[in-house]
């Protein structure tokens, strides 16, 4: 595990390097020496996190939480918004993320609920708590706005659940409404769906009357959703689709991704070697430090430098879940599950962003990004591994 | 323990890890796609993006005269351009620049507004620096990051001859002009023959652009240049030689001073022209590089027109220069007995209309050759009632009048020979009568002609009927293959079925309107020099007539023919008879033509 942290580290350092190498200034006033006193931070911080006792990482999880949720909204009250968004926070120096770190917090208290003795997780009624745990630090980021890492947020828990051992049928029931949402804009999308709902239910053997109102609820859904959009006002429309949108396509028309499209398919098999990307000197590649790094390593050691990359964060994300499935506790498993959830997300989100698979969202790519609260953050959650991986196994 | 039990079973991983494989699999293979199936695809637009081709105009060919004078070269031009983006950094920047430009502040930023082409793009500020200001520019350079010089090769005219219509212009291919000529690889911004023989002899004169290639980044600045693509070198266009006689052509324009006018003079064998001045005119500098529009409007509204090429497009009567026509029509025909006698009292009545002679007291008896060396207007009113008018015309029109010469010029206007169908057409089937054609004979009503159609009748006149059509373009040298070459000859004619004694019954008469006592062209006389002409007055609404001479002189085998036309110069006797002996003069003295033998010749398609 720790090599794959240090060699996916060292691929992020070089890339970076790459990217600042015609920036004429001081090694650590360089993006990749700033990198590197970040990681070493991440270290340091990673190292506490393995001396502490894993007894306050249990107690202390929901007082973890309401500190997060008090630190994410901290940036609505003390001034310091930048360009209209209440992301960060000052604290002399140095400007930090507090949602970055919110991760954690949620993943322990979600962990927390989960380990409970008394629950029983096969019940519907199980699953309210660790969403509601969800979704209060969901809204608050959503309004700062930061769609990347709400999503985060409801991401990670799923598979949380999934790993406690949550009914798939109870999963499908949340998710459900969302989904008639979103697929209410389209008649034939709605259509399918709607048949793909009634065959779910009725494959559940639940029981008739909440079937009835279950389907009825997302019928009406449907239908309401284009209704009640239609009805607002456009500078409202338009405010929920800049909630959607906060950092997808400044340029328009796609052009972040074509061109990050462009780096990497013109990296080849083998790259056009370190420092001579083109796409990545001439600044043809937007955001090259932080979300699209990766593009930076496909144009300049081509396929086998993302494979290399990829082959890293599979084998990463493998440990994880073999560290989780091996841990005797709940707890430090569902810890694990969370981390690796993160993590992979984080990749897999980032990476299909950079090859045109889905929509700019602005997502970091875990130890290549440059960013330090985010750096920080994964370091964290490797210490916390670490420090909940040192028990015995089962 | 406080902690509640791990009880996950391995199929709950192994979804897990199914999962996970399958996203990484997905990523992986459109990985595969971008990077290795449509790797090409990609590699080329990165190469687009980064490369941008600069092009170099290419200078033309030079112009010289017969005799290898140079009329029109190529000179450096020196621009400034600014980019925005580095100049604004510094505030002094613009200050600065003003104080060397000698341009007010306010005026850069409406010329870098007008150019603007983004911020890391260069702008130009200003065209045509001296080397003065240049050297200051350099001397001052670290104060001013972002101001660069460019250079661009302008045509510059070494001679004191205007030639101006001669020349012609170039100009800026338009976007609207581009769609006609994208085949040929003109691009916007090309530099292109618009007029004169700059335009005729484009093909000839027109170099090769060259490219370099330069690496920019995202905002188009400039990152270094490309080491794996070779840039090209802009091509010299071909040199054109002209017909014309330098020496001779600022002679004549010298001559023709302030009048507005026309001369030509040609080769009567050949139709070479050696000279054609049209004025007023402008100086070609005003046209070395990109017109400014300051200097199109003033030409352009100006009253005189001087960009109007009097030669090709000027539309005059003849007036009496025309009296050969009907003289050469009644000789062919037997109309007229030569040696018969008519009075002239001044006057001519027909009906109850009176049409006078020039000479209101009258020339009293004279017959043929008295009439045209006098310029009788009384016996050609009596002879024109004798013939019809489409014989009259028929004559006119084998001299090729009302129909455009064929010079190598751009623009020509054709003039008209009225002739019955014509009439009949303007005025209706009987609208017009007898005193039309009175007006006609003496070369003014319907009739009209330009100053270049003359030249080629008295060149017609001069060798017996010979009808070469007049040319600018003499030969070219190809630089590639480091070779002279001859245009396609021009197609020549002959009026044949003109009999000798007509001939020299008209040489003789147009020798003595010259050389004789009450000759109306004793202005035009040479000392020492067979000069032949014809006068003509031409009346016009305008003011004062118009003043013509017509003629040639034969000097041991050269034939120079000439045409000078002085607008409101009064009488044909006066002005152009005086203008057109100075000119003989100078082409006796001064000329040896030598001729031009091709090496080889090749069958270009000028244009």
């Amino acid at each position: 595990m720790f090599l794959t942290v240090f060699l996916l580290c060292m691929a992020g350092l070089v890339a970076l390097y790459s990217a600042s190498i015609h920036v004429d200034a001081p090694f650590f006033k360089k993006v990749v020496g700033k990198q590197l006193i970040w990681i070493l931070f991440g270290i340091l911080s990673s190292l506490i996190l393995v001396f502490t006792q894993k007894k306050i990482l249990f107690n202390g999880a929901y007082i973890f939480y309401w500190f997060g949720i008090v630190l994410i909204l901290s940036p609505f009250f003390i001034g310091s918004s930048m360009a209209g968004t209440h992301r960060w926070l000052v604290l002399g120096p140095f400007h930090f993320q507090p949602s970055e770190f919110m991760k954690i917090f949620v993943i322990l208290g979600v962990a927390r609920y989960l380990s409970k003795n008394d629950l029983v997780i096969s019940s519907f009624r199980s699953l309210i708590m660790p969403l509601l745990l969800v979704l209060l630090p969901l809204a608050i980021v959503l309004r700062q706005p930061d769609l990347g890492t709400s999503m985060i947020y409801i991401l990670l828990v799923f598979p949380m659940l999934i790993w406690a051992g949550a009914r798939a049928y109870h999963l499908f029931i949340i998710i459900a409404p969302v989904i008639s949402i979103l697929t209410a804009f389209n008649f034939y999308t709605f259509f399918i769906w709607v048949v793909f709902v009634l065959i779910v239910l009725y494959l559940s053997n639940e029981k008739i009357w909440l079937a009835i109102v279950l389907f009825v609820l997302n019928l009406s859904l449907g239908f309401l959703t284009p209704v009640l959009w239609n009805r607002l006002k456009p500078y409202q429309q338009n405010r929920i689709l800049t909630l959607f949108n906060v950092e997808a396509d400044p340029q328009g028309s796609g052009y972040q991704v074509i061109q990050s499209q462009i780096a990497i398919g013109s990296g080849g098999i083998f790259g056009k070697g370190l420092g001579n990307g083109t796409q990545t000197h001439l600044k043809f590649l937007p955001e090259q430090h932080n979300d699209f790094i990766f593009s930076v390593v496909g144009e300049e050691y081509g396929f086998i430098g993302v494979a290399a990359v990829l082959i890293l964060f599979f084998l990463l994300t493998v440990l994880l879940i073999n560290t989780a499935f091996r841990l005797r506790d709940r707890f430090s498993s569902l810890v694990v599950i969370g981390v690796a959830s993160v993590l992979f997300f984080h990749v897999v989100i980032n990476v299909a962003m950079t090859i045109g698979l889905m929509p700019v969202t602005g997502l970091p790519l875990p130890f290549l990004s440059y960013g330090g609260s985010f750096i920080i953050l994964c370091f964290i959650l490797i210490g916390v591994v670490w420090n909940l991986s040192m028990e015995r196994s089962r | 323990m406080f902690y509640s039990q791990n009880n996950v079973n391995e199929a709950r991983r192994n979804i897990f890890l199914l999962v996970i494989f399958t996203l990484f699999v997905i990523l992986g293979a459109r990985l595969y796609q971008l990077q290795i199936v449509q790797h090409s695809r990609f590699a080329g637009i990165a190469e687009a993006n980064r490369i941008r081709v600069v092009s170099q105009q290419a200078p033309r060919g030079i112009i010289y005269d017969r005799n290898g004078n140079i009329i029109a070269e190529n000179k450096s031009q020196y621009n400034v351009d600014i980019i925005p983006f580095e100049v604004g950094k510094d505030k002094t920047a613009y200050t600065t620049l003003s104080e060397i430009l000698n341009v007010s502040e306010k005026e850069i930023q409406r010329r870098v507004k007008k150019n603007w082409r983004g911020q890391f793009l260069p702008v130009r500020i200003m065209e045509d620096i001296d080397f003065q200001t240049l050297a200051e520019l350099e001397e001052r350079r670290l104060e001013l990051p972002g101001v660069l010089y460019s250079l661009e090769p302008i045509r510059s005219f070494p001679t004191h001859a205007n030639l101006s219509h001669v020349l012609g212009y170039v100009r800026e291919v338009n976007v609207k002009n581009l769609q006609t000529i994208k085949d040929y690889g003109y691009r916007s911004g090309d530099l292109i023959g618009w007029k004169g023989v700059e335009r005729e002899y484009e093909s000839v004169l027109r170099g090769k652009r060259g490219f370099s290639y330069i690496q920019v980044n995202v905002f188009g600045q400039e990152v270094g240049t490309i080491q794996d693509k070779r840039s090209v070198v802009p091509e010299f266009g071909n040199d054109l030689y002209l017909t014309i006689d330098l020496g001779l052509q600022q002679y004549a324009e010298e001559i023709l001073g302030g009048n507005k006018g026309a001369i030509v003079i040609m080769d009567a064998t050949n139709g070479e022209i050696l000279s054609l001045v049209s004025k007023p005119d402008y100086s070609p500098n005003l046209f070395s590089g990109i017109v400014k529009s300051e200097i199109w409007d003033t030409l352009r509204t100006d009253p005189d027109r001087p960009l109007y090429n009097r030669v090709t497009q000027g539309i005059y009567p003849p007036g009496s220069t025309f009296k050969l026509i009907a003289a050469i029509a009644a000789l062919e025909n037997n109309i007229i007995d030569p040696k018969m006698k008519i009075r002239c009292r001044g006057s001519f009545k027909l009906g109850r209309r009176t049409f006078k002679c020039w000479k209101l007291t009258g020339h009293g008896k004279m017959d043929l050759h008295d009439a045209l060396v006098n310029s009788c207007n009384v016996y050609f009113y009596n002879l024109i009632r004798k013939m019809d008018i489409d014989l009259w015309a028929e004559y006119a029109k084998k001299f090729r009048f009302g129909e455009i010469s064929g010079i190598d010029l751009y623009v020509e206007s054709p003039g008209a020979v009225p002739d019955k169908a014509l009439l009949d057409k303007k005025y209706g089937v009987g609208g017009w009568a007898e005193g039309n054609k009175l007006n006609l004979v003496i070369g003014q009503g319907d009739l009209i002609v330009t100053p270049i159609q003359m030249a080629r009748f008295s060149a017609a006149l001069a060798t017996n009927g010979k009808l070469c059509a007049p040319h600018l373009g003499l030969k070219y040298f190809n630089r590639e293959k480091n070779q002279f070459y001859q245009f396609n000859p021009v197609k020549s004619d002959s009026i044949t079925d003109i009999s000798e004694s007509t001939w020299e019954f008209i040489s003789e008469a147009m020798f003595e309107v010259v050389n004789s006592q009450t000759g109306t062209g004793r202005a035009a006389q040479v000392k020492g020099l067979d000069v032949y002409g014809k006068t003509g007055t031409s009346q016009n609404p305008h003011g004062d007539s118009h003043s013509w001479f017509i003629g040639f002189s034969k000097d041991n085998q050269q034939v120079t023919a000439m045409a000078v036309l002085v607008e409101h110069g009064g009488s044909g006797g006066g002005e152009a008879a005086r203008i057109a002996s100075k000119l003989f003069k100078y082409c006796s003295e001064n000329l040896n033509r030598q001729r031009f033998v091709s090496t080889k010749v090749n069958d270009i398609e000028a244009k």
